[in-house]
């Protein structure tokens, strides 16, 4: 093993999980542009990379939200068949596309990414709309500890959110990230799903969207241990510290300071696509 | 456990108002599902890091380098047997990707178990599409 190497990259996935974590993002939206950009390594590689550490993630986390009641399976299990569907096609095309492709649709989520936090709108659920029809008993409850209440809720618009499903699953068996920067406003504003319960749902969703992703990477041979080791292990402490962070610094105060790091990789990965190299880049 | 359970109750009939309590107890009604899929997750985890631990340290010990690319799943199997640190760490990489796929073979088992025959479908659909995945893996 080269450790100088394997350190290199356990901080750069450490740092890229602090900021994922404290953006509610997850790790792999920053980890893929930085292996890309800053150590030149082949996106296909950086991607399969992502998606085994985005799996990895997923099941330390599902763990906490699954213990809270924050995830619902049904929703989950709903969705998740649009979104692996998607991932393995996603995945597919990715595997076989040029380069260029992959960094153009990563820098445009990445600015999206970046929009939608200087944006930000969220929609307070805290019970079930009057009379709301649940055909598909998709309705849950969780004790929201925040207001030390029980919040009821019952997803609508499902048709939509599986529509979107699909593409969130494109999108992430390209890209090798979870899928949630799309899955969490989806399900919160189109599906009138608590913030809360939409994140643990998601989050747990996301580690099944990767395997997809994952598996065929590896079908490919696009999975290098000597990236993924250390990615995961730096991912890992990472998020630990990035949770403890978010505890004490509002993330929201950071938005703005964010959102310019996620624009400047959204745009050097654009930029890149056209041949152009941002200085310290390699 | 009516609201849980298929009845041959229209759509129509079912679709009432539903209050938070009904929506807290019919949660409350999954927490076999909770309590199966955090074992399997938190196991999964455990085992794939225990893994991981043993394949950095046995690298490093051995002096054993690395490949770049993860060994199809039976040269991981044969590696393992042979003690090859590479082949161990191939292995907890497989592992952690295998974890979510248990997760959802147990959410189904369970779906069923409580008689939601609708959920326990969906979940099978679910791993099915994982396996077109997990079977191009295999058929590298």
């Amino acid at each position: 093993m080269d450790i100088v190497y394997s350190l290199e990259i356990g901080a750069v996935a450490a740092v890229a999980a602090i900021l994922g974590s404290m953006l509610g993002l997850g790790g792999g939206v920053f980890l893929v542009p930085i292996l890309t950009l800053f150590f030149g390594i082949d996106p296909k590689f950086a991607v399969g990379a992502s998606a085994v550490v985005v799996v990895t993630n997923s099941v330390v986390g599902s763990t906490n939200h699954l213990r809270i009641r924050f995830t619902n399976p049904r929703l989950a299990m709903l969705l998740q068949i649009a979104t692996a569907a998607g991932a393995i096609a996603g995945a597919l095309y990715g595997v076989l596309a040029d380069p260029r492709v992959i960094y153009i649709v990563f820098g445009a989520v990445l600015v999206y990414a970046a929009v939608s936090m200087v944006i930000r709108s969220e929609r307070r659920v805290t019970a079930p709309p009057p009379g709301a029809r649940d055909t598909l008993r998709l309705g849950a409850a969780f004790r929201d500890p925040a207001i030390k209440e029980e919040v009821g809720y019952i997803p609508i618009n499902v048709g939509w959110g599986m529509g979107v499903g699909v593409g969130a699953g494109v999108i992430s068996g390209m890209l090798g990230v979870g899928g949630g920067v799309v899955m969490v406003p989806v399900m919160n504003l189109l599906m009138r799903v608590p913030v809360k319960a939409a994140v643990g749902t998601s989050t747990f969703m996301v580690g099944m969207t990767s395997v997809a992703t994952a598996f065929v990477f590896y079908s490919r041979g696009f999975i290098d241990p000597t990236l993924v080791v250390p990615a995961i292990v730096g991912v890992f402490i990472g998020g630990q510290i990035g949770s403890r962070l978010t505890r004490r610094i509002k993330a929201q105060r950071l938005a703005l300071l964010f959102a310019l790091i996620l624009l400047y990789l959204g745009l050097s990965l654009l930029l890149r696509a056209f041949g152009v190299e941002m200085p310290g880049q390699a | 456990m009516t609201d849980d359970r298929p009845t041959d109750e229209s759509d129509a009939a079912r679709a009432t108002a539903l209050g938070t309590a009904e929506l807290a107890a019919r949660t409350e009604r999954l927490e076999p599902i909770y309590d199966a899929a955090v074992k399997t997750l938190f196991w999964g985890f455990r085992l794939g890091a225990a893994l991981l631990a043993l394949g950095i340290f046995a690298a490093l010990v051995k002096r054993q380098p690395l490949g770049h690319e993860a060994d199809p799943i039976p040269d991981v199997i044969a590696k393992v047997r042979a003690g090859y640190a590479s082949g161990i760490i191939d292995l907890a990489i497989l592992w952690f990707m295998l974890t979510p796929v248990a997760t959802v073979i147990v959410v189904a088992a369970n779906f069923w178990r409580l008689g939601d025959r609708r959920y326990a479908l969906l979940s099978l659909v679910v791993l099915a599409i994982l396996g077109v995945s997990v079977a191009l893996a295999l058929n590298r």
